[in-house]
């Protein structure tokens, strides 16, 4: 044993312990160590548009993954309400709650599909990243539960996210996860299929008239929001369509129809809920410092 | 030394070495390697937008390459180096390990980690550690359970490897210790606290930068005071033991122990140079790890120092000729190294396919090789049998060492191409089209080394199972081909 003391505790213990210290704990004392972390609610308050958009563009699957929501209204339900109506406040509170639990679900599924080993959350001051990716996030940035274990990544197999937020649509994010290269061409991303599944849709079919008028062929159609688990569900919604049409439906649609389509997952929406949030969210200036 | 193949040596009873731990972790880090670098090659084809496997959720590119690196950091090397030093450690102190009951306690348990890694990570369970991806078995953000701690596993693993290990080490009968055991004995302790570090404070404390530095630490620690130590330790064991001479320098052996003891672990920030972690800390990362390409000389010259006079074992003597080769791709990395951690370099090179160019190059072209040498050194001499046929063995050697130079020159000259036009501001989709021909070089590489990896498997298992008993007074002929 004394012949190894030593090499176990100098060179075992020792060295490593100073090496922590050195470059583990007094960084962390001079930055981030003085500011305790941001929480989930604190990043997650500010709630994207792209976010509340998802709820309009896929309800079925929203309201299912995300029950939170209830309560959370879009802008156009909210403009019908009185200013000091109970409903805005518990409306946002709703969105919160809901946005919370897509963030963390969406950046679990980021790990677990490992995306991280090919994008970076990490723009550096070199390079013209910045001109390329955007703002460099600052120590203060990534002080927060979501970095929590952070997610800088070493490789750029594919772009930097860090600034992804707000870059592209809903619709481009769930089309490039199926199929980058549909909106990619020429990408190596992996397909992630199993971020969608078999639903059913109910479409309507413009006006024969407008179609003519515009130079759309016959039977030209579009989907209209929401994916069903079942067909049933889909004609049921179809029915409600037609026994009370809405406002401009009567004049363009010819006729509604059910037909199988494909609808995102729930994991799909909440990974879609992340990557917009990505770069959204920036460190307030500290308390007592300004 | 060499009357091990004769007659088993006798500590109070005891077998000396236990032939058959050795034999049995070597079985699953061939294992292992197999599986890993099969992996490896079929994400390869990812690259080229050809993998078969697309849509299926437990086999995508990005679950399989956390198997890829997990499993040849804990499934082939871990087990690679506890067989070799059930053989070395026993041999130098002249004393057994605490208990062979404990040693296959820890070799089941260790493989049922292993797997549970690989099966967590396919299924989804992941933690974002680089290199150590293995499943905390926690839901993220809480303490509920919800698959096998694998992390809690490997801890307990590793420090039950340093009571298994420790106890041979204090009860030497020499009344020094050699400086094999010295590397060895740190680098029990190395492991445990490097893995406790890097498995906790990034995942349950510390957010952002803080948390980046950890995990280069961590990173770099698996790498320099676990990897590094053990295949030094085995070096300064194995060389002397083959070509039957001392090392050239003692002195210098000692010298490299203490500088790569207080150097080494100062680097690990250099995984995130140019970052939000303080500029202080990271301009110490630069110098130590400059300072570390230093240390790294003391056991090349030692090597080729003591080479000196031997050369003709390049030619007879293949494990020697696979740590000649692992030595000098050591000289070339660890040159690489010092060069490419300057923040000039870095600009460059972070982020592109250089880095997974060093990596392979110091994982397989080094420590791996190393590792070949001593599991082809040590077959015949645990199976008894003769190998079944030297050709394949030569076939192994020539197959991997040129695949991974071919991979090495070619991930690095992508990366400087992805590099430069990163920089000059080429669209994205250009720069995924100019690095298509190189990813295709590198599942060139890839297949070449697999191949040889299989055959050398192949060769492993007919001479375990062959008849020609292998003739143990070979072992005392000097330069006697091996």
């Amino acid at each position: 044993m004394d012949r190894v003391k030593p090499i176990l505790f100098v060179a075992g213990i020792g060295c490593f312990v100073f090496s922590v210290a050195l470059s583990g704990l007094y960084p962390w004392l001079i930055s981030g160590g003085r500011e305790p972390e941001h929480t989930l609610e604190q990043v997650s308050a500010d709630v994207t548009p792209e976010f509340r958009e998802l709820k309009a563009q896929f309800p079925v699957k929203f309201a299912a993954a995300f029950p939170e929501a209830a309560a959370a209204l879009s802008g156009q339900e909210l403009a019908k309400l009185d200013a000091m109506d109970a409903r805005r406040a518990a409306s946002e509170k709703a969105w919160q709650a809901a946005h919370a639990k897509a963030l963390r679900r969406g950046r679990d599924i980021y790990i677990a599909e490992a995306c991280w080993h090919c994008h970076s959350q990490f723009v550096r001051p070199v390079a013209n990243e910045e001109q390329r990716f955007g703002r460099i996030r600052t120590m203060r940035d990534d002080n927060n539960t979501l970095q929590r274990p952070m997610l800088w990544g070493t490789r750029r197999v594919g772009p930097d996210l860090t600034n992804e937020g707000g870059l592209r649509s809903n619709d481009w994010h769930m089309a490039h996860l199926v199929d980058p290269s549909a909106t990619s061409p020429g990408s190596i991303m992996p397909r992630y299929t199993w971020m969608q599944e078999k639903g059913w849709q109910v479409r309507a079919t413009i006006d024969s008239n407008i179609a003519a008028r515009e130079g759309l062929p016959e039977e030209t159609s579009h989907a209209l929001p929401g994916v069903y688990p079942t067909q049933a569900e889909a004609e049921a919604a179809m029915k409600r369509l037609q026994d009370a049409p809405p406002a401009n439906m009567e004049e363009e649609v010819e006729r509604l129809f059910v037909t199988e389509a494909m609808g995102p997952t729930a994991d799909a929406l909440a990974l879609i809920a992340y990557l917009q949030w990505l770069g959204r969210w920036q460190a307030p200036v500290a308390e007592g410092t300004r | 030394m060499t009357t091990n193949t004769v007659a088993p040596v006798l500590v109070d009873g005891r077998e000396l070495v236990n032939k058959a731990l050795v034999k049995w972790h070597f079985v699953m880090a061939v294992c292992f390697m197999l599986t890993s670098m099969i992996g490896g090659l079929l994400i390869s084809f990812q690259f080229l937008d050809a993998y078969m496997f697309e849509g299926i959720p437990w086999l995508a590119y990005g679950r399989v390459r956390l198997l890829h690196t997990n499993e040849i950091a804990y499934g082939f090397l871990v087990n690679a180096f506890l067989g070799a030093i059930y053989y070395a450690i026993p041999r130098m102190t002249g004393r057994p390990v605490f208990s062979d009951k404990l040693g296959w306690f820890i070799l089941w348990v260790w493989q049922f980690t292993v797997v549970a890694t690989s099966v967590g990570q396919l299924l989804g369970f992941t933690q974002a550690l680089e290199w150590g991806e293995t499943p905390t078995g926690f839901k993220p953000g809480t303490f509920e359970l919800e698959y096998i701690p694998v992390d809690f596993l490997i801890e307990v693993g590793a420090v039950l490897v340093a009571i298994q290990f420790l106890t041979s080490i204090f009860r030497s009968i020499h009344q020094r210790l050699y400086v094999s055991l010295w590397y060895f004995s740190a680098a029990f302790i190395w492991l445990i606290l490097t893995y406790v570090m890097g498995n906790n404070l990034p995942e349950w404390v510390l957010p952002g930068s803080s948390g980046a530095a950890t995990v280069g630490l961590f990173i770099h620690d698996l790498v320099g005071l676990f990897v590094t130590p053990l295949g030094w330790g085995l070096m300064y064991f194995f060389v002397p033991i083959i070509l039957r001479k001392p090392v050239w320098s003692h002195a210098l052996s000692t010298i490299g122990f203490w500088a790569l003891a207080f150097f080494y672990p100062l680097n690990g920030v250099h995984h995130f140079l140019l970052s939000s972690i303080p500029m202080s800390v990271q301009y110490g990362a630069v110098i130590s790890t400059i300072a570390v390409e230093i240390v790294v000389t003391t056991v090349v010259v030692n090597f080729f120092a003591t080479m000196r006079g031997s050369g003709a074992a390049l030619r007879t003597n293949l494990p020697i000729r696979w740590f000649y080769t692992g030595m000098v791709f050591y000289f070339t990395t660890c040159l690489q190294c010092a060069f490419q951690t300057t923040l000039t370099v870095q600009e460059i090179i972070h982020f592109t396919d250089w880095v997974p160019g060093h990596a392979h190059l110091v994982m397989l072209g080094v420590f791996a090789m190393w590792l070949m040498g001593i599991i082809t050194w040590m077959w015949p001499r645990l199976t008894g049998r003769e190998w079944y046929s030297r050709a394949l063995n030569s076939w192994h050697y020539w197959l991997t060492m040129l695949g991974v130079l071919i991979m090495f020159f070619d991930l690095v000259a992508g990366g400087l191409v992805h590099g430069f036009m990163f920089k000059a501001m080429a669209p994205w989709m250009d720069i995924v089209e100019a690095l298509k021909p190189f990813w295709g070089v590198r599942t060139f590489a890839g297949a070449m080394i697999v191949a040889g990896q299989v055959l050398w498997a192949w060769n492993l298992y007919k001479t375990a199972h062959g008849s020609m008993p292998y003739d143990a007074s070979r072992d005392i002929v000097q330069g006697e081909e091996n």
